[in-house]
């Protein structure tokens, strides 16, 4: 049946460019936000990690007191950078992979809107001292109906698109990414309504916080990293996903493991006796679905490591497998009884924080964005130089962060256990490392202050006009992707 | 796959702990009975009732704007979780000549009248369960109350002995305002440019009487007492 394949990839061939041009404005529309917030959280990251060794750095700035700065830098970097790059990467891809156009590009523009100025509203709440004090859920309590009304008007598209979609076949990244709409929600509307709207007992409360913060990284920002690096990596290769079997398998143990975790932060407090524990041992089994995803992935791009070496996407992809590797690893390491104590309430909590939102969601986000970017723009990228300053400043500025707060969180916490030594101790053994994770987050910085730029050069569509995408390497004499020239010539010349 | 398998599969694998470690034991937990003293065990009767002096309420709140619980927590873990029993002063009050011991883990009651209990998330300051009474000690044979110890700290965290402390000076919680007369008898004992004097804000206050009302130097049920060496009261 050679022809129905040929119709079906003619078909194809005229369907994407009228999914890339109906997506084009929701989808950059949230990149961009999302990047200048993500600079946003950076900024107020650094002041408060300055403020951590330096106490008196900003001092007399009162919207700027730790504590403020600290909760205003998570809550920017999970719903202004975090969730929004997760909008435009799982609307682009659900489109795509269900070979549907999008409808309501208006409607996902508008919610996207009122998403970011609800985020605003809520950051501003935070720094004039409005805050609630629930990690990661300061915004005041009016803030989060307003985001879960916007993100179901965001991903209502999506779901129809992917219930009506053509050909039958449900890739992989669909699972993940119709596990994460769901997910998402459900995790957010519990914790909000239970903590704020129903009157629980405060220790539960506790409890339910610690649980929203684990799911919300392991059953949302995780879920749309490994489907954004389940679609790229064979995608860019030109190689079929290394085991189906293994990716169900992963996907599975996923989706059964996630939703128990995040209580064992709460370990020795008065709650119900099995919930940390059961918290703590899924954190630890969640090493099976990181190793199972980063194995399949790794297999189905071993052999190209030139490939890896030149494509942006793919290298951002396969940082983002070995930040989730990394994320497994730290998971067994830190919630394992014997570790537990040390890690409990050390600055180790955040480095595992960092490493799943940049270490490990961020660089398939990148990824994502790198290669969705100039098929919406039918622009390519500008600056190979750019491309792999932010990639060299971003895994090496996040992999130091994870080292100097993992590590520097051990320490502190050992010291921390030391009761007959004197408190200062702990408290000072982490200054050196407060250092590091400041200076990392310079790095970092400077290499998303690259990168928004460029992608907002590329919104206004002053990228390159070629067919050629851009390479970090260019090594082949005769390009795959036929002549060099102005895309938009050639298409009309072919015409 | 079909779609249906998949959102079956969905549904069970995400409700099932849905409802086991978040629902019934929210629902539980909104249901604890205060614990009765009785005179055989204790010496006297009626409910126990932590007693926190003090302003909670607004004081939490300012806790929670200000971030606090980022750096101290409020949790004294019980011996196989962690090593907080044995620090001094934190778990409670321990006289060993007077035979006064209050050390105890944290209970479910000792956040009454807070809306989030405040766990915490690092210690990269000490923990405050205990914060009152520690800063009762301080204060000890002096004109100054724990309350304004406090407050002075609040303002200057690294004014007395702990120079080496990383917590922010809370200057945002006090004005400055200009010297008139003999000055206000709220003014903080600090210095201040000349002719001028340092108020706290009511925020300022009622976070130092909620860190006051920390303390743990109560008398706990029997069955509360995790104390290895207690004695029921028709023992002693």
């Amino acid at each position: 049946m050679a022809t129905d394949s040929d119709t079906i990839k003619h078909a194809d061939d005229d369907l994407r460019p009228l999914i890339d041009r109906s997506l084009r404005h929701p989808v950059m529309f949230f990149f961009t936000s999302a990047a200048a917030w993500l600079a946003v959280a950076l900024i107020l990251g650094i002041v408060a990690s300055a403020k951590t060794h330096a106490p008196e750095f900003m001092g007399n700035v009162g919207w700027l007191v730790y504590g403020k700065a600290y909760a205003a830098h998570l809550n920017t970097l999970v719903y202004g950078w975090g969730c929004q790059a997760a909008f435009g990467v799982i609307i682009w891809l659900m489109a795509r992979l269900s070979r549907k156009e999008c409808r309501n590009p208006g409607t996902i523009l508008l919610a996207g809107h009122v998403w970011n100025f609800a985020v605003l509203y809520g950051v501003i709440a935070i720094l004039s001292g409005g805050g609630t004090g629930v990690p990661w859920m300061e915004f005041p309590a009016a803030v989060w109906p307003v985001l879960l009304i916007s993100y179901v008007f965001i991903m209502a598209g999506s779901v129809v698109q992917f219930r009506c979609k053509e050909g039958g076949h449900t890739y992989i990244s669909q699972w993940y990414l119709l596990g994460a709409i769901i997910w998402f929600p459900w995790v957010f509307t519990t914790a909000n309504i239970l903590i704020f709207n129903f009157n629980g007992h405060p220790v539960m409360d506790a409890g339910i916080n610690a649980w929203f913060k684990s799911t919300l990284i392991l059953l949302f920002f995780v879920p749309v990293g490994v489907a954004a690096a389940y679609y790229l990596a064979p995608k860019v290769t030109g190689r079929p996903v290394h085991s189906y079997a293994l990716a169900q398998m992963g996907f599975w143990a996923l989706a059964v493991i996630g939703p128990w975790t995040g209580m064992q932060k709460l370990a020795g407090a008065p709650i119900p006796q099995f919930l940390p524990y059961v918290g703590a041992a899924a954190t630890v089994l969640f090493f099976i679905p990181a190793v199972t995803v980063a194995v399949n992935i790794l297999k189905t791009v071993a052999g190209h490591a030139s490939t890896v070496a030149a494509s942006p996407t793919l290298r951002f992809t396969i940082a983002g497998i070995f930040g989730l590797l990394a994320l497994g690893v730290m998971g067994v390491c830190l919630n394992f009884p014997a570790g537990l104590r040390f890690s409990q309430f050390s600055i180790a909590g955040y480095g595992f924080e960092i490493l799943a939102i940049y270490g490990c969601f961020s660089m398939c986000s990148f990824a994502a964005m790198y290669f969705i970017v100039p098929r919406i723009t039918r622009r390519e990228w500008l600056s190979r130089r750019f491309i792999s300053w932010h990639f060299y400043l971003s895994a090496y500025g996040v992999a130091t962060i994870v080292i100097c707060t993992i590590g520097g969180g051990l320490m502190q916490g050992a010291a921390q256990e030391y009761w007959n030594m004197p408190w200062s101790d702990a408290a000072t053994r982490q200054y050196a490392y407060g250092w590091g994770t400041t200076v990392s987050w310079l790095f970092i910085l400077f290499a998303n202050v690259f990168f928004l730029l460029h992608l907002l050069l590329m919104w206004a569509r002053l990228g390159r006009r070629s067919q050629h995408p851009t390479l970090l390497h260019q090594h082949h004499s005769e390009s795959p992707h036929g002549p060099e020239g102005d895309i938009d010539e050639i298409q009309a010349a072919n015409a | 796959m079909t779609f249906r398998t998949f959102s079956l599969g969905l549904l069970g694998t995400f409700s099932l702990p849905w409802l086991l470690i978040v629902v019934v034991p929210y629902a539980t937990m909104q249901r604890i009975q205060p614990v009765e003293f009785n005179e055989d065990d204790d010496g006297r009767t009626g409910p126990y009732v932590p007693a926190r002096p003090g302003r909670v309420t607004d004081g939490a709140a300012v806790y929670a704007a200000n971030g606090c619980y980022t750096c101290h927590t409020q949790l004294i873990r019980p011996t196989y979780a962690g090593s907080d029993m044995w620090r001094e002063d934190w778990a409670g009050v321990h006289v060993a000549a007077d035979n006064i011991d209050t050390r105890r883990e944290t209970s479910v009651f000792d956040f009454n009248g807070e809306a989030f209990a405040q766990i915490g998330l690092t210690r990269t300051g000490p923990d405050l369960s205990n914060v009152g009474h520690r800063a009762e000690s301080y204060v000890k044979g002096t004109e100054t109350t724990p309350e304004e110890w406090f407050l002075m700290h609040l303002y200057n965290p690294r004014g007395d002995f702990e120079y080496w402390s990383s917590c922010p000076s809370n200057g945002h919680l006090f004005t400055v305002r200009k010297k008139t007369g003999q000055g206000s008898g709220d003014a903080l004992a600090v210095k201040a440019r000349k002719g001028r004097e340092v108020i706290p804000t009511a925020d300022a206050r009622a976070l130092a009487s909620y860190l006051y009302s920390l303390q743990k130097d109560d008398q706990v049920p029997y069955s509360l007492n995790y104390s290895p060496d207690k004695k029921r009261a028709i023992e002693q």
